[in-house]
């Protein structure tokens, strides 16, 4: 029945929520991914440990997915891409392609959860030299090769001896029109600073920052471990740019409280890269016709009080396509927009009977 | 651009370059490849960090609270936790720094540290670190040296720790010669045994506990220094061995509680002593007497206007801010006011920590004295008498008033003087 079923677009930690929700509190949920497995961003990048609670990724994803995979009222589409769509709250048509063959899925509520991508360090700007010098990588690279138990120098293979974050890569700047503050990266990095340490208990560690935004327990589960623990060196001014010095980099930039010119000698220096909407999510705003903020992200109407609801009657957003989120609030928006589509329907249900 | 044919080994990076004492400083060495202008060696960091004790200097996330509250900062001293964290991560070597031996050990920066950042465990760790290396200030090591020869920081007689107890009228009983229990044992603490200022109020408390009728005996010529400072300033051996004295000495005797005229003592026998074994009941004397002062006849009427000085080791370290004030209010015809800086947030006289013993090396590095900077502020609530409870204090602040040009404005009494003045 098309008003007990909810679509739910991006299999990712919001969009499998948001399945499981709709599923077990007894709709019909058919969750639609692009490529031919579950868990989204950090999956898909190979995010190495999970922020803030260190968990092995893989392990965390498998759980979460567990309870949808066989799911009597979960249909998961994998290798599905939605391109067009129709209808009404109630009665919506999705088309799509699924390799190569054309699908049609019939819902009474959608749930977008498309995601976000990682900003390109390359884009517009080259201050920090991302494609020219091979020991410049951003928090994605780094997760790869944590990932993998190891972290090295890219460009020889070699254990780095002292290795730096710059934070606020592409977040935080009005003139490449990225003005918000993308949440994660602080608490990332020091995440993965923790990691280096763990690998490399030798390397100096340092994260360059401006402001240290680690809400709620990140604090002292992630920031205050690195430093207190780990031995991570946090310095308040970011890095300007970087030069090559030798086989070395050269990271040129202020150290502001003690109000001098720091360059300093690194190994290999991570740029703390921040979200922007996925293209994805710019795709199904457009096929839905969904208000998009002047960044791109899809636009909830709500305010702080209602966070998954969109401009248009039916359909839902959730997790990192309305804006920077953590694993936390994806998974949060998830259910709630579970919540709020399958609510949505029973009203429809009631006012039609 | 052509590249300059240059041995790499030869090539020399400096930020300053003195050649036979000329400075040959320029944009010289900028030709050959880029300097480094500022750079993290955190070795010294990890050095402290790795000092048991000394681990919190490391959870320092820069917050700045503690500079403000510094004592010594407050004075020009460039100082706080926050900075030393700073320095260490840039890599000056605090062991060579000035910036080890000017802590005071107040506790002012704990008590608004949000990371328990602990200058009062991280200082003797390091310090002490430096103490065996013997990179001590000359004059702390005099100390050092003075309390391990003659039992006192003062390098006086042994033999006359009990000399004092000839100047007062009252009988001091002496608890190898009455050879019976007391009530309370009373450690009487180095300053107050010898120095010719503290000594006053040492008297007048005899008097007082004397005329309250209080059963109390002195270990006299048996006693050694507490040697709470020289812990504080480092010397944890020295410390070691005069805590197993002292306890041993206290227990050969039955008493019920100890009392002390040293809020320093106080500290040491209460926190410390117990670590080495000597548990006992210890109170400082205010504590002590502020039940008992309603007995007091007083004969005399104290026509002052007094403002009172928190001792670091009394209030913040151990707690106590309301018997001082209790006592300073029965005083007859007393009109007690408040320095802004009271209470926890009490002022550092400047001599704890190793501080009484430090006054020459930090003249360097500081504007004023500590007990300078206090004395202006007593001196500005109006007060006649700067009152005080700590032995170190009379003497420190009486030496502020004439630096500062405020003599014939007020003078500095110890409660157990006014007490004795009150009560005849």
């Amino acid at each position: 029945m098309t008003t007990q079923t909810v679509a739910i677009i991006g299999g990712g930690p919001a969009g499998i929520e948001a399945a499981k929700g709709v599923a077990e509190l007894g709709f019909k949920a058919i969750l639609i991914e692009k490529r031919d497995r579950l868990g989204g961003t950090p999956d898909e990048q190979k995010y190495a440990a999970l922020t803030p609670d260190l968990r092995d990724t893989q392990t965390a994803l498998r759980e979460l997915i567990a309870p949808i995979e066989n799911h009597p009222n979960v249909e998961i589409m994998y290798n599905t891409l939605i391109t067009d769509a129709e209808g009404a709250l109630g009665d919506f048509t999705l088309k799509g392609v699924q390799l190569g063959k054309e699908v049609e899925i019939k819902a009474g509520a959608v749930i977008i959860a498309t995601g976000f991508q990682h900003f390109d360090p390359g884009r517009e700007t080259q201050k920090y030299g991302y494609y020219e010098f091979d020991d410049v990588i951003t928090l994605t690279d780094a997760e790869k090769m944590l990932s993998e138990g190891k972290f090295v120098r890219p460009s020889n293979g070699e254990v780095p001896k002292r290795v730096c974050f710059i934070q606020c890569v592409g977040s935080r700047d009005r003139r490449l029109g990225n003005e918000y503050c993308s949440k994660v990266c602080c608490g990332i990095s020091s995440k993965q600073s923790i990691e280096i340490k763990k690998l490399i208990p030798d390397c100096k560690v340092f994260i360059f920052y401006i402001d240290m935004r680690m809400y709620g327990y990140w604090e002292n589960e992630i920031y205050w471990k690195a430093q207190e623990e780990y031995k991570v060196n946090y310095i308040k001014g970011i890095a300007t740019e970087i030069v090559r010095k030798g086989d070395k980099l050269l990271v040129k930039g202020e150290d502001t409280t003690f109000r001098r010119p720091m360059e300093v000698e690194m190994d290999v220096v991570i740029l703390a890269v921040g979200m922007e909407p996925s293209e994805g999510t710019k795709e199904m705003a457009r096929i839905f016709g969904l208000k998009q903020n002047k960044y791109g992200f899809i636009e909830t109407i709500g305010g702080p009080l209602d966070t998954v609801s969109t401009n248009v009657p039916g359909v839902f957003a959730a997790g990192a396509c309305t804006g920077p989120a953590d694993l936390e609030d994806s998974v949060s928006a998830g259910g709630l927009a579970a919540v709020k589509a399958m609510a949505a329907l029973r009203k429809l249900e009631a006012v039609t009977a | 651009m052509a590249r300059l044919n240059v041995e790499k080994d030869r090539i020399i990076e400096k930020e300053k370059v003195v050649v036979d004492g000329i400075e040959l400083s320029r944009e010289w060495n900028r030709m050959f490849e880029q300097r480094v202008i500022f750079d993290y060696d955190t070795s010294m960091l990890d050095k402290v960090t790795s000092i048991p004790g000394a681990e919190s200097m490391g959870w320092c996330y820069q917050c700045g609270q503690c500079v403000p509250v510094c004592p010594v900062d407050t004075v020009g001293g460039e100082y706080g936790p926050r900075k030393i964290y700073r320095n260490l991560q840039y890599g000056i070597d605090l062991f060579e720094s000035p910036d080890l031996w000017k802590c005071t050990t107040c506790m002012n920066c704990l008590r608004v540290c949000p990371k328990d950042v602990n200058m009062i465990d991280i200082m003797p760790a390091v310090r002490a670190e430096a103490v065996m290396e013997g990179q001590v200030p000359d004059e702390l090591q005099e100390a050092f040296e003075n309390t391990f020869e003659y039992g006192n920081p003062l390098g006086e007689s042994p033999r006359k720790r009990a000399d004092w107890t000839k100047e007062v009228s009252v009988e001091v009983p002496i608890m190898k010669e009455i050879n019976r229990p007391v009530d309370v044992l009373w450690f009487v603490e180095c300053y107050p045994a010898y120095h010719h200022r503290s000594k006053d109020a040492t008297k007048a408390l005899a008097e007082i506990l004397v005329r309250l009728g209080v059963d109390f005996g002195i270990l006299g010529v048996e006693e050694k220094c507490s040697c709470d400072s020289q812990r504080l300033a480092g010397e944890v051996g020295l410390f070691e061995e005069f805590a197993e004295h002292n306890i041993k000495t206290l227990k050969k005797y039955k008493f019920n509680k100890i009392l002390t005229t040293d809020p320093h003592a106080l500290n040491a026998l209460r926190k410390e002593y117990p670590k080495y074994g000597g548990e006992f009941e210890v109170v400082h004397y205010t504590t002590f007497l502020a039940p008992l002062i309603d007995k007091i006849e007083w004969k005399k009427t104290l026509n002052y206007k007094v403002t009172f000085h928190d001792p670091c080791y009394l209030g913040r370290h151990n707690g106590e801010y309301d018997a001082p004030r209790k006592l300073i209010e029965a005083l007859p015809g007393v009109e007690f006011v408040e320095m802004g800086r009271c209470r926890e947030q009490s002022y550092c006289c400047g001599g704890g920590g190793g501080g009484m013993w430090l006054d020459g090396f930090m003249a360097d590095h500081i504007k004023e004295r500590l007990s300078e900077n206090r004395i202006k502020e007593a001196v500005a609530t109006g007060a006649d008498v700067l009152v005080v409870c700590c032995p170190y204090e009379v003497s420190r602040f009486e030496d502020a008033v004439k630096s500062t040009g405020n003599e014939g404005k007020i003078i500095v009494r110890d409660i157990a003087e006014l007490i004795k003045e009150a009560m005849g």
